[in-house]
């Protein structure tokens, strides 16, 4: 692997964004906005608990579409963008698999999550583990609840193996293996094809 | 905006302060923090279908649960900054809010409060601006987390429990209007 992680995550967690003058943040083709964790966190709690066991697997379901369709578009602008071309651009050797890896050094950077791939079967299966993450901070959640990382994951992975952006969403699926909110020291979810 | 909106009652007119949260990253945890809280970045496409999935699951109140998320979020922000920065005088504590909106990618927002009412306008939304260019106007309003955290503003400026606040969209940017208006009751 050529990327060199630790040089992506100090290059890009050090870029300040702010409104600009009408209050918005337009940036990889997108609009974003920097909200407090527990802003998400306590939205996906309060529908996951009125949802009850009946309508839990639809909401999960939504929560981690709205993740996926983010990492998706978001995703796309990141990986084509003039910073990511400038900081992980050089280190590319092996496409897609370098520009994978790279994105979850960005990934890392933006504080989503301090995850990482470990295992990556080309077109076919990829394992990531996350050391820490703010969706970890839900006290007691009845199952795993990292919504906003398995949606991300699989988003990911139609960019680097589907058909070329915008057609090649929703090809794979994520599974969270391990949670740090349910007691485990780390994360992992495992992408395959859907 | 039209500077005789903020002729009467409460607003941030004469107010000097600026909004200067303590940000850093923390590289072990990998964490962004803004003054101890942290934050994280998301594009529109989250933003809205958070909304939508809220609109979606009106029968079981979503759409209060997303703005009572925006208003605990946002009230606990507002009162921690108001409290670590001894910020006490009312035009001080509606600036903050209004350039808070504004600094973390929520869009463009003015308050006025009267004695026992006031309304809010919004010239931009990133939630109404990122809903338009997801899936067009809408029929009726949906800036939920902007009802959210105006509930928050009130409640931290003043001191007073949000959640007696009724906030309610009375004009709204995702519905073609020019800018968003909401009016705000206790």
């Amino acid at each position: 692997m050529a990327i060199d992680r630790n040089k992506v995550i100090n290059d890009l967690s050090q870029l300040k964004v702010r409104g600009d003058n009408n209050g918005l943040i337009p940036a990889f083709g997108v609009l974003v906005q920097q909200l407090p964790a527990n802003f998400w966190n306590g939205f996906s709690e309060k529908i996951l608990d009125a949802a009850g066991d009946d309508l839990a697997d639809a909401a999960e379901g939504l929560l981690e579409n709205a993740a996926a369709e983010c990492g998706y578009h978001t995703g796309y602008g990141i990986i084509t963008s003039e910073e990511f071309n400038s900081v992980v651009g050089p280190m590319i050797e092996e496409k897609p698999e370098d520009i994978l890896h790279g994105a979850y050094g960005v990934f890392t950077a933006w504080g989503w999550a301090n995850a990482e791939i470990t295992e990556l079967v080309p077109g076919e299966k990829m394992v990531v583990r996350a050391y820490d993450y703010y969706e970890a901070d839900v006290k007691n959640p009845k199952r795993p609840f990292a919504y906003m990382i398995r949606g991300v994951s699989r988003a990911f992975m139609d960019l680097a193996y589907s058909k070329p952006y915008p057609d090649g969403f929703g090809k794979f699926a994520c599974e969270q293996t391990k949670a740090i909110e349910k007691g485990d020291k780390f994360a992992e979810f495992v992408v395959t094809k859907a | 905006m039209s500077t005789t909106t903020k002729k009467n009652g409460y607003t941030s007119l004469g107010s000097k302060i600026t909004y200067d949260p303590e940000q850093k990253f923390d590289n072990k945890k990998m964490r962004h923090y803004s003054d101890g809280k942290t934050f994280v970045l998301h594009c529109h496409h989250y933003a809205t279908l958070f909304t939508q999935l809220a609109c979606d699951a009106e029968d079981m109140g979503g759409t209060t649960l997303l703005a009572e998320a925006g208003r605990e979020t946002f009230g606990e922000v507002l009162s921690d900054y108001y409290q670590k920065h001894d910020i006490k005088e009312l035009p001080d504590r509606i600036a903050i809010a209004e350039q808070y909106f504004s600094f973390v990618g929520m869009g463009k927002i003015e308050f006025n409060f009267a004695k026992n009412d006031g309304f809010a306008i919004m010239e931009k939304s990133h939630v109404d601006e990122g809903w338009k260019k997801k899936w067009g106007n809408n029929e009726t309003p949906i800036n939920w987390m902007g009802v959210g955290y105006i509930q928050a503003v009130w409640g931290s400026v003043f001191g007073k429990d949000p959640a007696k606040c009724t906030v309610k969209e009375t004009q709204s940017i995702v519905c073609g209007a020019s800018n968003s208006r909401f009016s705000i009751s206790w």
